[in-house]
């Protein structure tokens, strides 16, 4: 009754103040009675003489108040404002208003309101500010494309996943979510998965010996959660970062919190096949061993949309590497991080061998893996043919001078690198002197991280000049526009200073 | 800052989800003191580093000092851009060292794990294979106990294998105690890696904090240093320019200080340049002064004198004012008379043109009267010239009679004189006497020419002819008189002539054609062929019969030589036609044609409705235009009066009376004429007859063009314009009769009435001569008598003879007494 009310006071107000005062009596009424009350307050004496005195005596009277102003009374827009405001959850009335009133129902909308209300409701960012503000205490919005409402429901979508506790918490939760955040989410970052938690928890410290054959027979009981009929939902996602493990757990470390199982695998696997609007898959610290991620990677060959395949941390050996380097030939990766895994020699060479006719790939980092001086050679190889390649990370992958002097070579040829790390090897002091040969023929490279790598103070100090060098004629070709360059090497040279 | 935040959480995680390992990567707060030692070395040569950069950084300053010389401002600016950047550099380094001392402590930790775990397995097969041992020969020596039978040796079999089992089980128990153990170590390594990490993450954090803060400080103080280095710059560009601008000031006021002198010194000189130009004008001044003074003095002389004549002349302007005012009053009563007559006149006027209109009613009755007169004149004078023909011709008969009579007299004269001229020449003269042959002597009866006749006459009289033929037998005479046809019959001409007409209606002005549509069809026929005539020029009746000839002509030679080849025979005709027709090409003869209108519309007059009259009118308006063309120009004016004429009809019987008379006089003159030419035509009508019956409806129709083109093409013949003004046709020529008439009394040359007034004389002479001697001769006689009777009578006889013959001359008379 008092919502349609409101509603007439809306539609009406717009238009004349007025009329919408005089059509509406419950409004007037209202307003009377403050009118009243005011003097009545005030005033005491003069109660008897504004009693008998009809309405134009009475606003005198008001006039002639001290206290008494305009702002008191709050105008009816105010009022059906506030009214709209307290009733928002049962009647969300926002689009209907004029600009300037949404405006000011926005701002006094509380943070609180269920998300079925406001989720498609609201788009205004400060409300969503407001909802970000309250929930979290930092709140890095840059992170999620500048806008406050993906933020927002990014945030709590992890928060969700994050405590789904397969089995049960109910799977309705999520369910229910998706239609409330299918436009706005376009990243799932996920560095927590809680396995099924089982009432009889086993005491582990004593029955060592079972608890692997226990965990192998528990396995599939061990499932996380299915996100494939999340990510269907979504329609914008971009954006996979998933970590199959549990955080924080501290002293109560246990093998079985970090499973990362073969059917958590195959839907990952369909999941990500399925999304087309995949550009940035994730998945690091999970255990993936060979045959998972060759998995994983049979279903991202030919993906439409795929950039970025981030698969650090993890067990990956040869095979991995061999399927990593197909997916090379196969999609339009540019950005590709085996970092910290078991890749060697064979696996480096398979990489480099696709690496040699790859255009796509700018980034392609296998730090701290064990591919030795032969996969090393077959990289520098490969980079002798390869044009788009801009940054190589080869640290401590045990490498030594051989794969220098190839590398050194390549430096005086190649015009795309721009970063290279081979930090934490064993390159030597003619290694190092033969880098310096390479790099004083190169004018592009603006990085080059040696550092413990048993070089020379000397040549160290020398590339150290040549890449400043080529820094400053970098900026120079970046300040001067008459100059063409490749606004990457812009950018690299910005990332390097900041 | 951003990118390196989440490193420490990722060695973190990373550490964590690895087994717990040892951690020995070198670390300042590490227990190890070698570790601490490391650390500080990375320390130190990261500082090292950084200082040496620090240095190149202030070389390349340098450098850009020495090469450009620049603002203060962008070299501090570029100084702090590089202190920046390294400063960036170095803190990056300084974090991300950590990262790279995990790894590389990772490394390190991968291999010994290796090793450890090689030598593991090594021990744990070795372990297995020895353990295997045993238990084969445990497993062994069971076999070997059941074959003992003897229970002590059992026993002790059986305690030797249960020691035996029990130091197998020993010894597996030693090695799960020492893998606990290990396990046990390796569960220390996990806490003091947490450890480790979490202290790592502390240093980092730190580092990061300080590097914040550091690079914060810097910025802060670079900024500093870059205003600083602005506001010294501005400052020095604010001395400087206010030097300048002072140095400015000095040379301008200095400047300005120059100008002044030079403007005083200048007004100076201008000042007295003035004064003296004062002093010359004052004087320049009086002088002209006194000149115009003196100006002034006889002007006012003349202004005196002037007063005088302008007191005269008023006094003579007020007289002739007077004068005129009177003038005035009389010429008021003038004109109130004038009015008056003016009053009185129009009066009149109006009486006059009421008598006007009266008169009009009257002259309409009378006009009506006069034509109906006229038509009865018409009438009459048709009769009259019937009469007049008549008379004419009997006119012409008396004088053909009267001359005949008074030739033959006049001839007997001469035939006398003749005679006498004769006996003189022969019988006084003894000259050969020869009768002169003058040609009016064999002339008989009066003296007639050929009259040229114009075409559209000849045309009109053919029309006219065949018109009338039926209708028209009271005039027997008109077939006779008709003189063209000398080998052509009336009707052959007249049927070429319509076809001509047929044929070249364009030579015909489409104006007169529509003209012509109302009217009858002779008429019709009769103008279009004039107006063809005048368009191909054919003029005199010759030209006409040359016309008609040709036709025949041409169907003639179309004729002959029908088997020939019609392009020959037409190429022959032609040069024929040219040669027959070498005269002169005809030009407009713009007289005779509106004459010959004249006389063609004047024979017709009586029958001609009021347009004919018209046309006559135009044709005398046309005949005094040079141009015969001009006629387009009449004929539009022709037409609008043609309803003019038709309409009223009082002035039309005045052209009709005027109409009459021309036309009276021309047939009356006309009659003749036409007769005489008729007169030499009659005997040839027999063969012309023959020819035109075969010929003109052989002639084609599309045959005319042609004929009619190479007629033009031969017709070349000059006209004179003015030489022969045409004879009026009825005008009999008087000249040559006076003449023939003189030229009769002139038989006798004057050179022999010299020599017969010469012999008279002589011969009077003579006779008084023969007088004398005669008298003498009666003396003689008488002598004789007297002397000789006797011969009297002989002498006598001789003497009668004598005066027979006259003419014997003297000396026979004197041969006479001799014999």
């Amino acid at each position: 009754m008092q919502n349609s009310s409101a509603q007439n006071l809306v539609s009406t107000q717009s238009g004349n103040l007025a009329s919408g005062r005089a059509s509406i009596s419950n409004q007037s009424a209202v307003t009377a009675q403050r009118l009243s009350k005011t003097p009545a307050v005030s005033s005491g004496p003069l109660d008897s003489k504004s009693k008998l005195s009809n309405v134009h005596r009475m606003r005198r009277l008001i006039a002639e108040d001290p206290e008494w102003s305009l702002a008191i009374v709050p105008l009816l827009t105010e009022l059906c404002i506030q009214h709209i405001v307290t009733n928002f959850e049962k009647n969300p009335i926002l689009t209907e208003l004029l600009p300037e009133h949404q405006q000011k129902v926005l701002s006094r909308l509380s943070p609180d309101l269920p998300l079925t209300v406001t989720a498609n409701l609201i788009e205004d960012e400060s409300y969503w500010r407001r909802c970000s503000t309250k929930r979290w205490a930092v709140c890095h919005v840059a992170k999620h494309g500048g806008s406050w409402k993906r933020m927002f429901f990014e945030r709590h979508l992890e928060n969700v996943l994050r405590l789904f506790i397969p089995g049960t918490t109910d799977p309705s939760v999520i369910l229910d979510l998706i239609p409330l955040c299918r436009n706005y989410i376009r990243r799932i970052q996920m560095h927590q998965f809680l396995p099924p938690v089982r009432l009889p928890v086993p005491p582990r410290a004593g029955e060592q010996s079972d608890s692997g054959s226990e965990g192998e027979l528990e396995e599939p009981a061990m499932d996380h959660y299915q996100l494939g009929s999340l990510v269907a939902g979504l329609l914008h996602l971009e954006e996979l970062d998933l970590v199959y493990g549990v955080k924080d757990c501290g002293m109560n470390f246990e093998w079985n919190l970090f499973l990362f199982t073969y059917r958590d695998c195959h839907a990952l696997a369909a999941t990500i096949k399925a999304c087309h609007t995949l550009k940035i898959f994730r998945l690091t610290r999970s255990k993936v061993d060979d045959e998972k991620a060759r998995i994983l990677i049979r279903s991202l060959l030919d993906h439409p949309a795929l950039e970025e395949l981030d698969l650090a941390h993890n067990l990956i050996g040869d095979r991995g590497a061999r399927a990593a380097a197909k997916l090379l030939s196969h999609s339009r990766l540019r950005v590709l991080n085996l970092a910290n895994n078991q890749v060697r020699a064979p696996g480096a060479q398979s990489l480099a061998h696709a690496l040699a006719h790859n255009t796509n790939l700018i980034s392609l980092n296998l730090r701290l893996n064990c591919i030795e001086d032969e996969g090393g050679q077959a990289v520098a190889h490969a980079l002798h043919s390869n044009k788009c390649l801009t940054t190589l990370h080869l640290g401590g992958n045990e490498l030594s001078e051989p794969t220098a002097t190839l590398l050194a070579q390549v430096l005086s040829v190649n015009t795309t690198l721009t970063s290279i790390n081979l930090s934490c090897n064993h390159i030597g002091l003619d290694g190092g002197k033969q880098l310096l040969e390479g790099i004083s023929d190169n004018k592009t490279l603006l990085e080059f991280d040696l550092r413990l790598s048993d070089i020379a103070q000397e040549s160290e100090y020398l590339i150290g000049q040549a890449l400043h060098a080529n820094r400053e004629a970098a900026r120079q070709r970046a300040s001067n526009p008459g100059h063409f360059i490749s606004p990457m090497t812009a950018s690299g040279a910005e990332n390097s200073m900041g | 800052m951003n990118p390196q935040t989440p490193i420490p959480i990722e060695a973190l995680v990373e550490q964590n989800a690895e087994e717990a390992a040892p951690n020995q990567g070198p670390s300042i707060l590490s227990d190890n003191p070698q570790e601490r030692i490391q650390a500080r070395r990375l320390r130190i040569a990261a500082r090292l580093e950084a200082r040496r950069r620090e240095a190149l950084g202030e070389y390349l300053d340098g450098k850009k000092e020495s090469e450009e010389d620049q603002s203060k401002s962008y070299k501090q600016k570029e100084e702090s851009r590089l202190k920046l950047a390294k400063l960036l550099l170095c803190g990056t380094e300084l974090v991300t060292n950590i990262q790279v001392a995990t790894d590389i402590r990772e490394i390190h930790r991968r291999v010994e794990e290796e090793e450890l775990k090689r030598q593991r397995i090594e021990k744990l097969e070795n372990e297995v294979k020895t353990s295997q041992d045993k238990f084969d020969e445990i497993t062994a020596k069971w076999e070997e106990g059941k074959r003992k039978q003897i229970p002590q040796e059992l026993w002790e079999m059986l305690n030797h294998q249960q020691q035996h089992c029990a130091r197998l089980i020993e010894d597996k128990n030693k090695l799960i105690s020492e893998l606990q153990q290990e396990l046990k170590v390796k569960d220390d390594q996990y806490v003091k890696d947490l450890k480790k990490q979490s202290d790592d993450i502390a240093l980092l954090l730190e580092r990061m904090e300080e590097q914040v803060k550091n690079v914060m400080k810097t910025f802060r103080q670079e900024l500093s240093h870059i205003e600083k280095a602005f506001e010294v710059e501005r400052q020095e560009l604010l001395t400087s320019n206010k030097k300048k601008w002072e140095r400015a000031l000095q040379t301008h006021n200095a400047k300005e200080l120059e100008y002044l002198i030079n403007r005083m010194k200048k007004v100076e000189d201008y000042e007295k340049q003035l004064n003296k130009q004062r002093v010359w004008d004052c004087e320049e001044y009086n002088s002209i002064k006194i000149k115009l003074e003196q100006d002034v003095q006889i002007l006012e002389q003349q202004l005196q004198q002037m007063k005088a004549t302008y007191q005269l002349n008023q006094e003579k302007l007020e007289y002739n004012f007077q004068v005129l005012k009177k003038r005035d009053e009389e010429s008021t009563v003038i004109k109130s008379q004038q009015k008056r007559k003016i009053n009185r006149l129009h009066d009149i006027l109006n009486n006059l043109r009421s008598k006007y209109a009266k008169q009009i009613k009257m002259f309409h009755e009378e006009n009506q009267n006069l034509t109906s007169d006229y038509q009865r004149l018409v009438i009459q004078f048709k009769d009259l010239q019937k009469a007049m023909r008549h008379f004419a011709l009997i006119d012409e008969e008396k004088f053909r009679e009267v001359w005949l009579m008074n030739e033959e007299e006049v001839k007997a004269i001469v035939a006398k004189a003749f005679n006498v001229d004769m006996v003189i020449s022969t019988q006084h003269l003894g000259l050969p006497w020869t009768a002169p042959d003058y040609w009016f002597l064999k002339n008989v009866g009066p003296l007639s020419q050929q009259q040229q006749k114009s075409a559209t006459q000849i045309v009109e009289e053919v029309l006219m002819q065949t018109e009338e033929e039926g209708n028209e037998e009271a005039v027997p005479g008109m077939e006779t008189y008709m003189d063209l046809p000398k080998q052509i019959s009336p009707q052959t001409t007249r049927k070429i002539l319509t076809l001509l007409c047929d044929e070249s209606g364009f030579l015909i002005e489409s104006k007169l054609l529509s003209l012509l549509l109302p009217l009858e069809r002779s008429e019709c026929y009769l103008l279009r062929l004039d107006a063809i005539f005048s368009a191909l020029g054919i003029e005199s009746e010759d030209d006409l019969y040359k016309l008609v000839n040709f036709f025949l002509k041409y169907r003639a030679h179309q004729l002959s030589p029908s088997q020939g080849s019609l392009g020959d025979q037409t190429k022959m005709d032609r040069s024929s036609f040219l040669s027959a027709l070498e005269r002169p090409s005809l030009m407009s003869a713009l007289e005779r044609s509106s004459l010959m209108t004249i006389e063609r519309s004047s024979l017709m007059t009586t029958e001609r409705t009021s347009l004919m009259l018209a046309l006559e009118r135009s044709s005398l308006a046309r005949s005094s235009l040079t141009s015969a063309w001009s006629k387009k120009k009449f004929l539009p004016k022709l037409k609008l009066e043609l309803p003019e004429l038709e309409s009223s009809d009082q002035e039309p019987s005045g052209q009709e009376s005027s109409g009459q008379e021309s036309s009276g006089q021309e047939s009356s003159g006309q009659g003749p004429s036409a007769w005489e030419a008729s007169a030499p035509a009659e005997g040839e009508d027999q063969d012309k007859e023959r020819q035109t019956s075969i010929s003109s409806e052989l002639i084609h129709p599309n045959d005319v063009l042609k004929i009619l083109e190479a007629f033009v093409m031969g017709l070349n013949k000059p006209r004179d314009l003015a030489t022969t003004p045409r004879k009026r046709k009825g005008a009999r020529d008087d000249s040559k009769d006076s003449q023939y008439w003189e030229a009769l009394t002139t038989v006798i040359p004057p050179v022999k009435q010299n020599l017969w007034d010469a012999l008279y004389e002589a011969l009077e002479k003579y006779h008084l001569l023969l007088t004398e001697r005669t008298r003498l001769l009666r003396e003689n006689n008488n002598l004789e008598k007297q002397n000789a009777d006797l011969q009297a009578m002989l002498q006598q006889y001789l003497n009668s003879k004598i005066n027979s013959e006259l003419h014997i001359p003297p000396t026979q008379v004197f041969q006479m007494p001799t014999k």
